[in-house]
């Protein structure tokens, strides 16, 4: 049944990758400029070249068919040169897309680990001071722009205090070579003989960065799990585990928490969308060398090429861990499971 | 020996109007090994006497009462953690919708291993209790008839009918050998031979382990059946109270009275397609209770003297509320 449900499921993702690249194959049609360039990437095109490149893109062919050659073109990993620089625009995805993948991921666990008991606790203690204020703070976080907000830290954390840097992953005075793409890692693999300072430094240019992404995630987290756990905790059998002679933390620590955090996991993917979109934001404002700010300025640019890898990419992220957390959730929830 | 007895319990409900008198004083008496019927219309308040009994209603709930003895013990006087422990250790409740006393993402097998009780399995030596639990965990399913116990075992509720949920929140009631068994309104979802089944079954429980049983119904046949006596609530308010079979043959309250007589099967002489008695009217809403005996306005023999809350009155074993109760030519 599981098996059944599992290649389900991956027949829809395949469905949405037809029709994502479908649409970036389309906007090659809709940029203004020569179409082969749109689909190369190449700027100066000669006579010579001109003709392999079309035959190679079966531009005397019909459309399906040069769907066709573009779906084996991204498959084999030839996505085009970038206008900007000229070189291979995988390559580039490929520095970028760790930088925004660690950012998220930091953001989404301090998210996790904060909302989770946050909103764990003001919903056992309904009606307190402790759940008014925590409510009072999410809804505050809740509605904060983030641009705003991350200018306010800004301002206080570096430019007031001093204490953390504004821009960037790392200092220059550190030079790590990429190996994962994910700079904590990264310098933890290197063979440099400054590998803690190096780390200290990357901590701290990432501390304000993800201190402001996680505003927004922790702030639903928090709502989520106390509105979850004080629907749990109104239901039938929490009642009955009670009169079970079960005590309370008993009842909350049994029936309660599992309940109440089951439809995490699920929420965790609907909210993964909205934290790639504000980590973009927070990419620019903190020069963070990531796919949002890569995407933003390839936009400035005209950089057609780019924009496509960009767009596919991150659909394919976002629809993927919405994927991942489903089935996941329909593994660890036994009651999604009736319907699956 | 009188196992509960309860005196003049009110339960308020406090909304934004004000205090709502759901429940206005009723008695309960319920002697060891006795099966009571606690019957009513929907919202007259049954099931929050059962689950003021049992602890369980939420803090919007005022209760109150003048005494509430429970095996001889006043339990007004203890503290609450106390009062707690000993109705949590002595009585057991299942309710009307079984699947959703259940904790749905909780396996069956688990769910009953929690209900037996720590006291059950001392002596036992540590590394052979979770042995010995699944052993009575399995022994308690087969009691309650349901043989195919490996299936049930890993099952999620959902996956379980209505049928077999119920019993199985039978099996988890019954774990701690409660000296009361409160069962409300546990057939509305159940076919009528899983029905007859859970009734059988109530009824060995009460022979043979001496479990008390209180029964709350809407169906008053049904629990006249397998009832000793019966309690008769009307819009939060006792009516009448007394033996099963003096309470059927010689009502004294007209609520009673109609009540009965709504019932096919007590109507031996009811011609083809006769109408069916009924009182007129319908039950108040909670927000528009009228003063003094609340059956008032839909009462035939309804005076003036009804806007005062009637006493309850004592015949033998027999109690009623009414100003101007009937049969009374047989007793005077």
């Amino acid at each position: 049944m599981i098996i059944r449900y599992l290649l389900r499921r991956l027949f829809l993702l395949s469905f949405v990758f037809v029709a994502a690249t479908c649409f970036t194959f389309s906007l090659n049609y809709f940029y203004p400029g020569d179409l082969l360039t749109n689909f190369s990437g190449i700027q100066q095109i000669d006579d010579a070249q001109r003709q392999t490149l079309a035959a190679s893109m079966g531009l005397e062919q019909s459309v399906v068919q040069q769907y066709i050659l573009y779906v084996q073109r991204l498959v084999a990993g030839n996505w085009g040169l970038s206008f900007a620089t000229q070189q291979p625009v995988i390559g580039e995805v490929q520095t970028v897309l760790p930088a925004t993948l660690e950012l998220a991921a930091y953001a989404l666990l301090v998210s996790l680990v904060i909302g989770i008991p946050l909103g764990l606790l003001a919903a056992i203690k309904h009606e307190s001071w402790f759940e008014r204020t925590v409510s009072t703070l999410s809804s505050i976080g809740y509605s904060l722009p983030v641009f705003w907000w991350a200018l306010l830290l800004i301002m206080l954390f570096s430019l007031h205090w001093g204490l953390l840097p504004t821009s960037g992953r790392l200092s220059v005075l550190y030079e790590i070579p990429q190996v994962t793409g994910f700079m904590l890692l990264d310098i933890l693999l290197a063979p440099v003989p400054y590998q803690t300072e190096a780390l200290r430094d990357a901590i701290r240019h990432l501390a304000l960065p993800t201190l402001i992404l996680a505003t927004y995630p922790t702030t639903v987290m928090i709502r989520f799990v106390r509105d979850s756990m004080l629907e749990v905790l109104a239901q039938n059998y929490v009642k009955t585990a009670r009169a079970k002679g079960l005590s309370r933390s008993q009842v909350l620590y049994h029936h309660g928490l599992r309940n109440a955090l089951l439809p995490v996991t699920h929420q965790v993917g609907l909210q993964f969308s909205t934290l790639i979109t504000l980590a973009m934001m927070t990419e620019v404002i903190f020069s963070w060398p990531g796919i949002g700010q890569w995407l933003i300025s390839s936009i400035y640019q005209r950089n057609f090429t780019a924009i496509q890898a960009g767009v596919l990419v991150i659909s394919s992220v976002v629809v993927a861990v919405n994927m991942f957390t489903e089935i996941l959730h329909t593994l660890l929830n036994p009651l999604a499971r009736k319907d699956a | 020996m009188q196992l509960l007895d309860i005196r003049n319990l009110s339960l308020e409900l406090a909304t934004p109007e004000g205090l709502i008198c759901a429940v206005d004083r009723v008695n309960l008496l319920i002697r060891e090994g006795e099966v009571r019927g606690l019957v009513g219309e929907s919202g007259s308040g049954k099931s929050l006497i059962a689950k003021a009994i049992m602890g369980v209603l939420n803090n919007r709930w005022h209760v109150k009462a003048d005494r509430f003895s429970w095996n001889g013990q006043d339990l007004l006087r203890l503290p609450y953690e106390e009062q707690r422990r000993i109705i949590s250790r002595d009585v057991a409740m299942i309710y009307q919708e079984p699947s959703r006393s259940m904790d749905p993402t909780a396996p069956v097998g688990e769910q009953i291993m929690e209900s037996i009780p720590d006291h059950v399995i001392q002596g036992v030596s540590w590394w052979q209790r979770g042995y010995f639990r699944k052993a009575r965990a399995k022994a308690l399913l087969h009691k309650v008839g349901i043989k195919d116990h490996l299936t049930v075992w890993n099952s999620y509720p959902y996956q379980l009918s209505e049928g077999i949920c119920q019993k199985i929140s039978i099996a988890m009631a019954i774990a701690k050998d409660p000296k009361l068994l409160i069962a409300d309104e546990p057939t509305t979802a159940l076919e009528s031979t899983t029905q007859a089944q859970l009734f059988r079954l109530l009824a060995s429980l009460n022979q043979l382990k001496g479990m008390s049983i209180l029964l709350i119904s809407h169906e008053l046949e049904t629990v006249a059946r397998i009832t000793d006596t019966i309690s008769v609530l009307y819009c939060g308010q006792l009516v009448e109270a007394g033996e099963t079979a003096t309470l059927l043959k010689r009502p004294r309250h007209p609520y009673t009275d109609a009540l009965i007589k709504s019932v096919p099967e007590f109507q031996p002489d009811l011609a083809f397609k006769q109408q069916l008695y009924a009182l007129p009217g319908s039950i108040p809403t909670l927000q528009h209770l009228p003063i003094g005996c609340r059956l008032g306005p839909r009462c035939p023999n309804a005076r003036r003297e009804c806007v005062r809350t009637p006493q309850l009155e004592k015949q033998q074993n027999h109690y009623f509320s009414c100003h101007f109760p009937l049969n009374r030519s047989d007793d005077e």
